[in-house]
Order: C-alpha cells, then sequence, then structure tokens
C-alpha cells in the first residue's frame, strides 16, 4: 500500500514537469503569439500546482483526516492536533497572489498580441515586415 | 522540423527528465511524507494562539495570516505589481475613450433578464468570501476577482456603454483602483502613526502587540503595546486582516475590471487611435 501512494505521487510529480517542459516547448518553438500565451497560461498554472502540491501531507497514522479547524482551539491540545494533522500552508499563500497577479499580467499581454494583430494584420512573429 | 526545433525539443525533455530525477530522489525533502516541515508548524501554531499573543496574528486562517501578517510588505509589493500591469494595459491602450456604437443595446433580452438574477448573486459570493477571508478560506484577492465576473459580465451582455452611463467609466475604475492601494497604504502605517503621535514605538503592518528590538541588537528590550481590535462581536477579526481583505479586494475589482472594458474596446473606434501613420 505504502509503494503503490508512493508510486502514485511521483507519477503525478513527474507528469506536472512534464506538462511544464511541454508547455516552454510551446512557448520557444510556436510562431503564432496566440500559441505562446496558451503555453505560457498552461506552464504558469503547472507550475502552480506543482507549488501547492510541494505542501501535500498524507493523514497521520491515528487521525482519520486532514484538519480544516472546524471551531477555534479551546485549549493548548487542541492546537496541537490542528498541527499534527494540518497541511502547509505556505505554498497556498504564494500561490494565492501568483494566480491573482498572473490574472492582470496576462490582460495586459492579451491587450498586446491584440494591437500587435490590429497593427500588423497577423499574429505569427514570423510573418510581421516592419 | 526545424533543426532549431529540434534543438530545443531536446533540451526540454533533458529538463523534464533532470528535474523529474531531482524530485524522486529527494530534492525537495520527503515526499508524501506523514509531517510538515518545521516551517510550516511555526506558522500554524502562530497562527491563532490566544495563549501567545506576542507572536500571533488572532486569526484561524493561516493562509491569510501569512500573506497579509507574517509576509505583509511582500504582498504589498505584489500588489503593486498588479497595479502597474493594469497600468500597462491603460497605457497600451492610451486615448481610446467609449463612444455609443452599433452593439450598444447589447445582447437579447433573455440574457439580459438572467444577468440581472445572476449578477446580484455572484457580487454577494463575492463579498463573502472576501470579508471572511480571516475565517474561512478566501480573502481579497479571491473575493476581488470573484466580483469581477460580474462587472465583466455586465459589460459583456449589456455592452461597455452601459457601464458608462452607470458611472463606471475608465477614470472611475483607475480611481477606484488607486483607492484600494492607498487604503492598504494607510492600513499598515496606522499602527505605526498612532504610536508616534502617543509616544511609543511600533512596525509596519503591525497586527497585535509585538516583541521590541534594540536597533542594534536582537534582544529584545519590551513590548509594544499598540494592537489592532482582534475581537468583533462573537468572532475573532484578525486584526489588520479584516481592513486589508477588504481594500484589496476594492484594488482587484477595480483593477480587473478596467482590464476587462479595456480587452472590450471594439475595433473600429480604436484603429483611429492606434493607427498613426501607415507602414509601407
Amino acid at each position: 500500500m505504502n509503494d503503490l501512494v508512493y508510486f502514485l505521487f511521483i507519477t503525478v510529480l513527474v507528469s506536472m514537469i512534464i506538462n511544464t517542459a511541454i508547455a516552454l516547448y510551446g512557448v520557444f518553438t510556436k510562431p503564432s503569439l496566440v500559441k505562446k500565451f496558451i503555453a505560457l497560461t498552461i506552464f504558469s498554472d503547472s507550475i502552480n500546482s506543482f507549488a501547492i502540491l510541494i505542501g501535500f501531507r498524507r493523514t497521520p497514522l491515528g487521525y482519520s483526516s486532514i484538519a480544516v479547524m472546524p471551531s477555534l482551539p479551546q485549549s493548548p491540545e487542541d492546537l496541537k492536533n490542528f498541527i499534527n494533522t494540518a497541511v502547509d500552508p505556505l505554498p497556498q499563500a504564494l500561490v494565492l497572489t501568483a494566480i491573482v497577479i498572473g490574472l492582470a499580467v496576462n490582460m495586459f499581454l492579451v491587450g498586446l498580441i491584440i494591437l500587435f494583430h490590429r497593427h500588423y494584420g497577423t499574429t505569427s512573429v514570423k510573418r510581421v515586415r516592419i | 522540423m526545424k533543426l532549431s526545433d529540434i534543438i530545443v525539443g531536446i533540451a526540454m525533455a533533458l529538463l523534464a527528465v533532470m528535474l523529474s530525477y531531482l524530485m524522486v530522489y529527494g530534492g525537495l525533502g520527503p515526499i508524501a511524507s506523514y509531517n510538515i516541515r518545521p516551517l510550516a508548524a511555526a506558522f500554524l501554531n502562530n497562527t491563532y494562539n490566544p495563549w501567545q499573543k506576542i507572536y500571533s496574528a488572532l486569526s484561524p486562517e493561516a493562509v491569510t495570516a501569512i500573506v497579509w501578517d507574517y509576509r505583509g510588505l511582500d504582498t504589498y509589493f505584489e500588489t503593486s505589481v498588479l497595479f502597474i500591469a493594469i497600468v500597462g494595459l491603460v497605457a497600451l491602450f492610451r486615448g481610446a475613450n467609449i463612444v455609443q456604437g452599433i452593439s450598444s443595446k447589447g445582447l437579447s433580452i433573455i440574457v439580459k433578464t438572467s444577468t440581472k438574477i445572476i449578477v446580484p448573486l455572484i457580487l454577494v459570493a463575492g463579498a463573502s468570501l472576501a470579508f471572511h477571508g480571516h475565517l474561512s478560506p478566501g480573502g481579497g484577492f479571491q473575493g476581488g476577482s470573484f466580483m469581477t465576473v460580474a462587472t465583466a459580465l455586465l459589460a459583456v451582455a449589456f455592452s461597455i456603454e452601459f457601464l458608462q452611463q452607470k458611472r463606471l467609466s475608465l477614470n472611475t475604475l483607475l480611481a477606484v483602483r488607486c483607492v484600494g492601494l492607498l487604503a492598504i497604504a494607510i492600513v499598515s502605517v496606522y499602527l505605526l502613526i498612532n504610536a508616534v503621535l502617543l509616544g511609543g514605538y511600533a512596525y509596519i503592518f503591525q497586527n497585535m502587540q509585538r516583541l521590541l528590538f534594540s536597533p542594534n541588537s536582537l534582544v529584545a528590550v519590551g513590548i509594544s503595546q499598540y494592537s489592532m481590535p482582534y475581537w468583533f462581536l462573537d468572532r475573532p477579526l484578525g486584526g489588520t486582516l479584516f481592513f486589508f481583505n477588504l481594500s484589496e479586494s476594492i484594488a482587484v475589482i477595480g483593477g480587473l475590471t478596467l482590464g476587462a472594458v479595456l480587452l472590450l474596446l471594439r475595433e473600429n473606434e480604436l484603429k483611429t487611435v492606434i493607427g498613426g501613420e501607415e507602414h509601407e
């Protein structure tokens, strides 16, 4: 059971890394700016989910489930139980801001691509004549 | 397939293999373990800890406490990055303004009616996400982007001229964005100004009572007594966290709505603005 869980987890990790590499390949080689942009969003999304996965934790032995703090802790023992079952909050905090800022930066890039198309009549970087 | 494509492909494959090797053999520490890192345990221990108020943010939501208390200055600059991205978008579309066009009637009556029903619900859900950010998962960023969906829906279904008639012009939205950022700045230095006026010491982004350190050594010399309210009626308020979430949601809704409206501007009206002289 333990080996199986470990193997599946490694599979997920490796698939995310492969996803990242394929997205980077798209950014580098596709001539169309729209396709570059789509590849870039896939890249940032896989990096974000990868960062959340780093904070993953398995349910500790002797506890039924991962904690979400249903009510305020009444005593230091409550708090200790919570710490023993909660996942790592730091990657989530980092990803939270990264997503919204990514949204704003993506809006900027889309505006740039729209103006590029209106100005040159194409989104392909290879067909642009200046 | 050109040679450069093949080289890039091989490089990316190597990247994937190397990173996978690193992960599988412990580059990030233990994988799928039963324990968390000591740093995470420290954050979880101090997030809501009424028995150790000097280190605690007194908010049961760990992510919001990290974002706005322990890493508050960091998040302030990330908000500035969001602001600068929106300013860049405004600079790209400079000179553009909304005029009455062909599609100013909006979509059909069915779409308009269902939008009228849906929009208040989205706004209420987004507001509850934003204002309960110190109690449950959520916060200013998520709530603000949630509420932006409602305004973007209005802009699509009722046309952008409708937003203009409702006094939501481009300049107003930019002003809302600036007010949100300014509110964050004011809340972050509120306790500092308070301490300076009343004669005492405090930090920027101070939330609860904190240990005071002498400038030249790492020895605690006392306690800064100034503290934001951490209890409201029958539940925790999280001190500055609530006010930060409030102003951040205002800032995000202003900025992202501005971006959506700018991207929805029609091509014919923009041609004269961005065209400039023809290129041969």
